[in-house]
């Protein structure tokens, strides 16, 4: 190739200008930036939910590392694992699970495949969303239900976990807690997308707001 | 009921639901319809739970978490300049260095996802401006990340072995042979395009380069180190080496680098916790559907429907790998592997089958599936990443999907490929 031949140049550069673009991040949540579904003084509750469930994830994966590695450390210099190490872990994959659920429907951060629906017409779309949330609403509620049957059963059975020596009871009750706030983000999320315009995936997330930044480049 | 189950469940999926939502109404219509009623509902709470729980499951946050926090720092960017400073200056020496960071980088992070942006994003406008075609480049930065699949950490690998019940050591290993087997196949190709293209070669590095790019990479290297060197030569556990890794990737970035704050590490566990929980609730659900599944004997029913026991192993295989990778087109592939692995197990049990060999088959069908049209998901992070057009992402995937189906047949008829080092290092 010669030297003063410009590489550019072969290629469309509006290509080439979307290369340059950093690729997207993580997009971290900002949880200052959150707005509840729900009105007064619910809104205020539901915000501190909000903050309460993202300390929870992000203290869940710090206590988890820092015990899993205390747990590596303590059997390799000191020759001795921690006999409780698995329990906390055990105890703190549930906490992570069920904090996150709810965190994961108020961002509309589930895992769907949206390919079909997002081909489809936007006022069918609309409808669509709303039975989605109304749907998975009405399954995260019927497992509260359920879940505060366990709880139950479990309590009044009094086992205790071997080595923490905590009820066993303890560690569970994040479950009907993550199911009950998964159904209320969805259950908002069919409200907002009834009395609102537009389509919500959440409650704080309008759809397809990446066209928009798209346009603007 | 099988039919009914699965239709609901694929009619929920196509309609975008969130995919615990399929899982549930599988599990929830099973328990209804074997026990009569809503009565046991909280056996389905109680295996939903226990599901999530299993200490080999603990490897997938912690893996996650390490890779959260390196794909933040700068050791992708240490890494490409490796590779580029041997190889850049070949024929196609772009794009083998492309495939070649993607495979060093899934050794780090074992999300393609994470590889896609890690090594895609800086790597594709200097292939642009080499000259590649962007359908090209795109197509190869797609199906390269899906070598992490098969490189260990692999998080699909993690969730087929507790699935399934099979030692994850041992497939983390095994996927080495055929994870190098692509990285060669695709740099061969790689090869071809650039000397039928005419894509003009880059400037040569000195030794001196090269030295200083070898010093500079040399912590982001001690991952595969800690992670393969460490399950090989039998010191770690998956969940230990996941541990250590976590331990040496905030050494790196808190204490090394200094590129992390605290602020950030809180955000990082923040964000990997979300990620956990989206994975997870799926684990939990697909534990309660395999579980009713299982009671209903419902994975024999549809076996014997497609007349698995004539088939024998081949057979088995192959209807194996063909159902994993259409299930992929379409799916995520944590969801198949979670609906998949038990409605297979009786029968490659029955055919007395390696699981070791069957999860590196299931786990490259999963990686080839997520990158093929229609709708693997694959294709989809490249959209969202690079902004660029479904059509012209898909272009240019023909010729991978071929090689990579090539390497799938292959591992079918020669198991060494996954098995060889696998047998070495656990002594079989």
């Amino acid at each position: 190739m010669k030297p003063d031949e410009d590489p550019d140049a072969k290629v469309d550069p509006a290509v080439l200008a979307a290369a340059r673009t950093p690729a997207v991040d993580e997009d971290d949540i900002d949880d200052s930036a959150y707005v509840s579904g729900l009105p007064g003084i619910l809104g205020v509750i539901d915000v501190g939910i909000a903050r309460i469930e993202a300390l929870l994830l992000a203290i869940g994966v710090l206590a988890m590392a820092i015990n899993t590695m205390a747990n590596v450390i303590g059997r390799f210099v000191v020759g001795q694992s921690l006999f409780f190490s698995e329990e906390v872990n055990r105890a703190l994959i549930i906490l992570i699970t069920f904090a996150g659920i709810s965190y994961a429907a108020r961002h509309g951060r589930h895992i769907r495949m949206s390919a079909f629906f997002d081909a489809i017409a936007p006022p069918m779309r609309k409808v669509l969303m709303i039975i989605i949330a109304v749907v998975t609403a009405a399954a995260m509620f019927l497992l509260t239900w359920y879940s505060v049957d366990y709880l139950i059963a479990q309590a009044s059975r009094g086992r205790l976990l071997p080595a923490l020596q905590i009820p066993v009871w303890w560690i569970i009750v994040w479950a009907p807690l993550g199911f009950f706030l998964t159904g209320l983000q969805y259950a908002l999320t069919a409200i907002k997308n009834l009395i609102h315009k537009d389509i919500w995936l959440s409650t704080s997330t309008l759809e397809g707001y990446d066209d928009t930044a798209e346009e603007e480049v | 009921m099988a039919i009914g189950i699965f239709s609901v469940m694929i009619v929920l999926l196509l309609l975008g639901f969130p995919m615990m939502v399929p899982l549930i109404a599988g599990s929830l219509i099973g328990f209804v319809a074997l026990f009569g009623g809503f009565g046991q509902l909280d056996t389905m709470v109680q295996q939903i739970l226990g599901g999530i729980q299993p200490a080999s499951l603990i490897a997938v946050p912690m893996f996650i978490f390490a890779a959260d926090i390196m794909t933040r720092g700068q050791s992708a960017n240490r890494l490409i300049d490796l590779v580029m400073t041997f190889v850049g200056h070949l024929k196609g020496g772009l794009a083998v260095s492309t495939a070649t960071a993607c495979t060093l980088f899934g050794a780090v992070s074992g999300s393609t996802q994470a590889t896609v942006v890690a090594v895609g994003g800086p790597l594709r406008p200097r292939m642009l401006k080499a000259g590649y075609k962007d359908s090209f480049v795109l197509a190869l930065i797609v199906n390269s990340s899906d070598i992490a699949f098969l490189i260990p950490p692999s998080i699909g690998m993690i969730i087929y072995g507790v699935v399934s019940g099979t030692s994850i050591s041992e497939l983390f290993i095994a996927g080495i042979g055929p994870g190098l087997l692509i990285l060669i196949l695709f740099s061969i190709y790689s090869y071809i395009y650039a000397t039928r293209n005419n894509v003009p070669t880059e400037p040569k590095s000195s030794w001196r380069e090269r030295a200083s790019a070898v010093r500079r990479a040399l912590w982001p290297l001690g991952f595969p180190v800690i992670i393969v060197g460490g399950i090989y030569g039998g010191i770690f556990s998956p969940t230990e080496a996941a541990a250590a890794c976590v331990l040496y990737a905030l050494l790196l970035e808190m204490v090394v680098f200094r590129e992390m704050s605290f602020k950030q590490l809180y955000a990082t566990a923040k964000s990997t916790g979300l990620i956990t929980a989206v994975v997870f609730i799926l684990v939990g659900a697909g534990a309660a559907f395999s579980y009713v599944i299982s009671f209903a004997q419902i994975p024999q029913q549809v076996l014997g429907a497609i007349g698995i026991d004539q088939m024998g192993p081949y057979g088995v295989l192959f209807t194996i790998s063909i159902a994993f990778f259409v299930g992929c087109m379409f799916v995520d592939p944590i969801v198949v592997i979670l609906i998949f692995v038990p409605i297979f197990a009786p029968v490659v049990q029955a055919v007395g089958l390696d699981p070791v060999l069957v999860g590196t088959i299931i786990t490259l069908q999963v990686a080839i599936g997520s990158a093929t049209p229609p709708f693997g998901c694959d294709i989809f992070t490249a959209i969202a990443v690079f902004k660029r057009p479904y059509a012209e992402v898909v272009r240019g995937t023909p010729p991978f999907i071929f090689m990579l189906l090539t390497v799938a047949v292959l591992l079918i008829f020669f198991p060494q490929i996954a098995l060889f080092l696998r047998d070495l290092a656990f002594n079989k």
